[in-house]
């Protein structure tokens, strides 16, 4: 008799434990993690996207005074890249220099904490550029060359025109001494705004 | 007054004599890449003992940096001046790399990264040379980087360099 009781009531204890806590409603405690609830839109390129697609690929850090871009070959073909952003530079009044630098050389990286520190001397010194930065290891620096970049040692500046070629204006670290803001600075305001 | 002469003059060829058998040295290679010299040659010292030894020769005003920092540099900065065996090399090392000038803490940040003077640095290895009178070929490695205060040249990365190993018999009879 007990037996029968015992069995008739784990079914009814089952259906009655299903109804209070239905299993659906532990799911939807649980929200989905990788299934957008709202999924948003991937927005579309537009005309002016495509137009300035290679700007929009690299890394921009704009000061007051300045900007500083940096490109990578996957980028696109560097003479082409070059074109685009001397172009863009000119059109805001700003004078196009490439920069070649790496992560190795103490001299380069000095510069860039200089500038990022916005050192005074730094800022007016480069007041006006639009620096394009180049990394030798990137571009592959063989034999002193970097496509049609020649030179021996970084940090190495050249001036560029407004299609993107090196207007012969060029500048390396060998022109100031120790890499500090007070021996950098005056060169490269001279460099930028006087030669 | 003549003999005296004679006398200084065979004083002083005995004297050369037995230093050039004293400090025999072969040139085994010689290359220059990114505007840095380097000579890499063996010699014997006074106790017997042979070196593998190179020099690196970077242009004026340029430092390079000390054999202790790691081959990524210092924070990814600057690059170890070093001479290397290769793990099929015919010579054995017998000890750590010997500089012939202390590296110095730089007046740059960071401070870890140790630099040699301006000039000429030479690192000498300790070896054990292969057995007999004959000439094996073999490749030793270097790796070095050259810059000033205001810029680098390219570092040159764990390069093979060819040579010509003298086995232990050859090296007394014709070694410089």
């Amino acid at each position: 008799m007990n037996k029968k009781i015992l069995i008739l009531m784990l079914p009814i204890t089952i259906l009655a434990c299903n109804f209070l806590f239905p299993l659906q409603d532990v799911a939807t405690q649980i929200p989905p993690t990788n299934i957008p609830q709202n999924p948003i839109e991937k927005p579309q390129p537009t005309k002016i996207h495509e137009e300035k697609k290679t700007q929009l690929t690299t890394e921009r850090t704009e000061y007051d005074t300045f900007t500083v871009v940096r490109l990578h070959p996957e980028d696109g073909d560097l003479q082409n890249l070059l074109a685009v952003e001397a172009e863009y530079a000119i059109s805001q009044g700003f004078m196009p220099v490439v920069e070649f630098d790496a992560t190795w050389c103490p001299p380069c990286q000095a510069i860039d904490k200089a500038i990022n520190s916005k050192n005074k001397l730094m800022m007016d010194a480069y007041s006006g550029t639009y620096i394009i930065k180049l990394d030798t290891d990137e571009w592959g620096w063989r034999n002193g060359k970097v496509k049609n970049f020649r030179f021996d040692g970084i940090p190495v500046y050249f001036k560029l025109d407004e299609k993107g070629h090196q207007s012969g204006e060029v500048i390396d670290g060998g022109a100031w001494g120790e890499d500090i803001p007070e021996n950098i600075a005056p060169v490269m305001d001279e460099f930028f705004h006087n030669s | 007054m003549k003999r005296n002469f004679l006398l200084v003059l065979v004083i002083a060829i005995t004297t050369a004599s037995c230093n050039s058998q004293a400090r025999p040295s072969y040139e085994l290679a010689a290359l220059t890449e990114n505007e840095v010299t380097v000579s890499i040659y063996l010699d014997k010292n006074i106790d017997g003992e042979y070196f593998l030894s190179a020099t690196f020769t970077p242009p004026d005003g340029y430092h390079l940096y000390s054999k202790d920092i790691p081959i990524t540099g210092v924070d990814g900065l600057g690059r170890p001046t070093l001479l290397e065996l290769t793990a099929e090399s015919q010579m054995k090392s017998l000890g750590e790399l010997i500089e012939s000038v202390n590296a110095e803490i730089p007046n740059f940040e960071p401070k870890e990264l140790l630099v040699y003077p301006p000039g000429t640095v030479t690192l000498s290895l300790p070896v054990e040379l292969p057995q007999g009178d004959g000439w094996l070929q073999g490749v030793v490695k270097v790796t070095y980087m050259a810059c000033s205060g205001g810029g680098c040249k390219a570092p040159v990365t764990g390069k093979l360099v060819p040579i010509r190993i003298p086995g232990v018999d050859l090296f007394g009879l014709h070694g410089r």
